[in-house]
């Protein structure tokens, strides 16, 4: 496993042979890997694996053209073939005249996200930590499947124009899904994020899941049609993932196929709604850099319902004429750039409190199998799992059948009328969104599982 | 490689392991882009490594580096072996392999023409000049045109004594045009969305595609769109082109009839299944005109090879024979529940990467229509084309489509264009409706390079046949 230091000084060799090879000017970007993951279904583990990976991406340009190569073998011979295969891509593309260079290195903070615990938690472990998930539905006569997840992550960039920034972070994450054996069963859903494994409570995960299994056995039908929902984090987590997807990137709002196009400083969402990308917040995920070795400022993109700006990268910024919020993604992309530290402002209630102020609606602890079917409107289809209820005269009562939304998230914040205190991790290590849960006052429902 | 192979094997058998196989995988990844007449991306990426499998203790472990080397074999296949040690902590049943005679030999797929002996020059001047003919249409304001290749040479072993050499070549192209206006974007894709068309094959199969000659259809569609009207909410007789009915078939057949689906194995991240081990023999999956192979030996789609990733031989079985469930995609591990052997579904996605159950070429069946004859018999309904997006639940139940495009059908024939329609429905209920399926003339492999499954997240090629059919009373128009 390459060291942060390492890392970087592997950055800068690849810039100066990409140079040396005929490159006006070089970008490298180096990622290195050791993961371990246990997963475990039928309360057994199942399956159990490690890697070890690193991979060099050169980015050439010559004039005006970029070409990209990418390699996993960190021998001189083969960095250098995928340096000359960069320039010789670049040398064949036609020039971009929109192409600004690469960017200029700037100051980036760059904490210490490395947990001791995380990197010490081996297999045997993992074996406890699952052992501990799984107790309490086996107590419960129930099944629990999952993961266990470590990584340690080093990421480094530099080119040559002086960028030379690297990171080492460190992430565990755990997920279980209790569920029962009949086809009347319920089941629930629980997950853990965090820099540093020791502070995954195991068993209190599984618990949290196998009860809210057992809660949610013999769910019964509910019509379709509009209803009031409170969406718990996890569920909240999937509308903002997809609205960042396909509504925050400069290049769709640039393309008129983002929500915001033509909208901004128009109020688009609930005043109790805001949207903003923290990498350098002291309780983020993720390195505070972007992958052009840019600082991430804190970016506002949603403030109290108002549309303020979409994110951009090097390239997006030249082009719209914004200021570069360093959310560029790995080049070259078809995306642009995108924001990977999102965060949803907490409110002033608990979940609790959202639910108890709901006379008829549905609980949603989570989605399944999101997916757009309209861009602009962020029209979006896909089911509830894991735990739906019935919320009548301000408590959860009935269990549901799973449901089929087909719902505008736009629309759906534009509705918001309670947001929680308690915000939650769901994501991954490299890119989580931090969010609080929800009450919507009017969401679609347009079908359900049989 | 052979001696490195056996380095590991050794090692996993001296540190405990009763069972170990590896792979060492040498990858390679072309892709170019053009968007609006502007080259966004030429890119090559190569990855190379090992992955050691191991049984110990009854329990798996799996461990891989990018190091292929001697010394690295020993260390990963030990590693292998103390996790697998780990796993056996929290054991249920010890794990039993089927049977299966050790696999020797080599296998290489279908490629007439290098991709990647094609020069950059001639690839990007295609995707320009079909980028060009895309642009002219004054409505289609984004254009998007790539060009993909990929390339495996794939060694695998085991303790049990197999030893062999696969090596193939992907092919893959697309174009799609965009029409956007104030509050509304329409797409229209060519040879399919998400991604194009892709062949286990050489240039052969992109030059065959001829994407400039048909880029005029699609941006001529693309601006028609933008005033087409949507589908009116209701019940209607659906035609799905073969594309279409590639999807249906992954999502509501493919996936859950794989053996670790239903066994419950993949439950926390892709879900389960509505379908039950006991089911094989008995259960109604669709109507008789419904009968699903799976099958990897057809030359050139994406789901073929000589050997899984666990040494089981290419094979083609019947899934669903006249409406009937018979059979699962299975392994050397799972297929032994129903009292068979593995039919060879064994596959990763690289070397750092366990094999999972995965889809070879999953194909519907043709009958025997003629397209025109299958319009001309549909009194009213919708005939729709090219997916659009997708969404099933986690027991592969409820689903939801949208397509790009789609027109009505009247009086046995097709009518005014209509965009984005959507359809959804219950898995049986749907292939119960199928009444019918267009002829082999119709009938193609549909490459699907995108198949997402596993932790960590694998992506598998995979393929389907499909004709186009016809389905009886669906929901159209949802949420419109």
């Amino acid at each position: 496993m390459l060291t942060s230091q390492e890392a970087r000084a592997l950055a800068r060799a690849t810039v100066a042979m990409t140079a040396e090879t005929g490159a006006d000017e070089a970008e490298a970007l180096v990622f290195a890997e050791s993961s371990a993951l246990t997963r475990f279904a039928n309360n057994r583990i199942n399956q159990n694996v490690a890697e070890e990976n690193a991979q060099v991406n050169v980015r050439a340009v010559v004039g005006k053209r970029v070409g990209v190569a990418t390699t996993n073998r960190l021998d001189v011979a083969s960095l250098r073939a995928t340096c000359e295969a960069a320039v010789a891509a670049a040398r064949i593309a036609p020039a971009d005249p929109d192409f600004p260079g690469l960017p200029g290195p700037h100051d980036v903070a760059l904490p210490d996200r490395v947990a001791p615990a995380t990197l010490a938690f081996d297999a045997e472990a993992r074996a406890t930590a699952v052992a501990a998930i799984i107790a309490p539905s086996r107590e419960r006569g129930l099944t629990a499947a999952g993961k266990v997840r470590v990584g340690h992550h080093v990421t480094a960039v530099a080119n040559s124009h002086g960028v030379n920034v690297g990171m080492a972070l460190t992430g565990a994450q755990a997920t279980v899904l209790a569920m029962g054996a009949s086809d009347n069963a319920g089941s629930g859903w629980a997950s853990f994020l965090d820099a540093d494994a020791s502070k995954l409570a195991a068993g209190a995960l599984g618990l949290e899941a196998a009860e809210l299994a057992v809660r949610s056995a013999n769910p019964v039908a509910l019509d379709a049609g509009d209803y009031t929902v409170v969406l718990a984090p996890e569920a909240v987590a999937d509308f903002l993932d997809f609205l960042s997807y396909v509504g925050f990137s400069g290049r769709a709002f640039s393309e008129g196929r983002s929500f915001m196009t033509g909208h901004l400083g128009e109020k688009v969402m609930s005043d109790l709604i805001t949207i903003s990308d923290c990498a350098g917040a002291p309780h983020a995920t993720g390195v505070t850099f972007d992958f052009e070795g840019q600082p991430k400022p804190p970016v506002s993109i949603i403030d109290r319902g108002i549309a303020v700006q979409p994110v951009t990268d090097s390239y997006w910024a030249a082009k719209l004429g914004r200021p570069n919020t360093g959310s560029a993604l790995p080049a070259p992309n078809s995306f642009g750039p995108m924001p990977l530290n999102l965060e949803m402002a907490p409110g002033d209630r608990s979940l609790a409190q959202l639910i108890a102020g709901v006379k008829r609606g549905v609980y949603v602890t989570r989605f399944h199998y999101v997916n757009v079917e309209d861009p602009i409107t962020v029209l979006l289809t896909g089911m509830t799992r894991d735990g739906t209820f019935m919320i009548e005269n301000g408590l959860l009562t009935r269990p549901l059948k799973n449901l089929r939304f087909t719902q505008s998230a736009v629309d759906a914040l534009a509705h918001c009328e309670g947001v929680t205190r308690e915000r939650r991790f769901v994501g991954t290590e490299e890119g989580a969104s931090y969010v609080p849960g929800l009450l919507l006052s009017k969401f679609a429902f347009t079908g359900q599982t049989a | 490689m052979r001696d490195i192979i056996n380095a590991a094997l050794d090692a996993a058998e001296v540190a405990g392991a009763s069972y170990a196989d590896a792979r060492v995988v040498d990858s390679s990844r072309e892709e170019l882009r053009v968007a609006n007449g502007v080259v966004e991306g030429v890119e090559h990426a190569d990855s190379f490594g090992i992955g050691v499998r191991a049984i110990a203790d009854g329990a798996w472990g799996f461990a891989s580096s990018r190091e292929v080397t001697a010394a690295e074999a020993v260390r990963v296949a030990r590693q292998a072996v103390a996790i697998a040690r780990a796993s056996a902590l929290v054991a249920g049943t010890a794990v039993r392999l089927a049977p299966v005679e050790p696999a020797r030999g080599t296998w290489s797929g279908c490629c007439a023409i290098d991709p990647f002996a094609v020069s950059l020059e001639d690839k990007l001047a295609l995707l320009l000049a079909a980028d060009e003919v895309l642009c002219l249409q004054p409505e289609v304001t984004l254009t998007e045109a790539h060009l993909g290749f990929y390339r495996e040479r794939k060694w695998f072993g085991s303790t049990e004594g197999a030893f062999t050499e696969q090596s193939w070549t992907e092919s893959g192209a697309g174009l799609v045009a965009y029409a956007v206006r104030e509050g509304e974007v329409v797409s229209r894709s060519y040879p399919n969305s998400h991604g194009g068309g892709w062949q286990q094959a050489g240039w052969e199969y992109i030059a065959g595609l001829d994407l400039v000659g048909n880029a005029p259809r699609i941006a001529e569609q693309a601006a028609a769109l933008l005033t087409a009207p949507y589908v009116d909410p209701g019940t209607r007789d659906i035609i799905l082109d073969g594309g279409q009915v590639s999807l249906q078939v992954h999502e509501s057949i493919g996936h859950p009839t794989e053996l670790d689906r239903v066994l419950g194995e993949e439950a926390a991240f892709a879900g389960t299944s509505w379908v039950k081990l006991e089911d094989a023999g008995s259960l109604r999956y669709g109507s008789e005109h419904v009968t699903v192979t799976a099958d990897a030996t057809i030359p050139g789609s994406l789901g073929s090879f000589g050997w899984d990733d666990e040494g089981v031989p290419a094979q083609r079985d019947t899934i669903v024979r006249a409406g009937v469930l018979e059979s699962f995609l299975g392994s050397r591990e799972t297929s032994p529940l129903l009292g068979r052997a593995s039919n060879g579904c064994m596959r990763a996605d690289g070397w750092n990467r366990i094999p999972l159950v995965r889809m070879t070429t999953v194909s519907l069946e043709p009958g025997t229509w003629d397209f025109d004859d299958l319009v001309a018999d549909t009194e009213g309904g919708l005939y729709l084309e090219t997916n659009n997006s997708w969404s099933i639940d986690d027991k592969r139940l409820n689903f939801q489509f949208a397509t790009e495009i789609g027109w009505e059908i009247k009086d046995g024939k097709l009518g005014r264009m209509v965009k984005n329609p959507n359809y959804t429905g219950i898995t049986p209920q749907f292939w119960g409706a199928c009444d019918a399926i267009c002829s082999r003339k119709h009938w193609q492999v549909w490459g699907l390079p995108n198949c997402g499954k596993g932790e960590p997240m694998q992506v598998s090629h995979v393929a389907h046949g499909a004709a186009p059919a016809r389905f009886r009373n669906v929901q159209v128009g949802v949420g419109r």
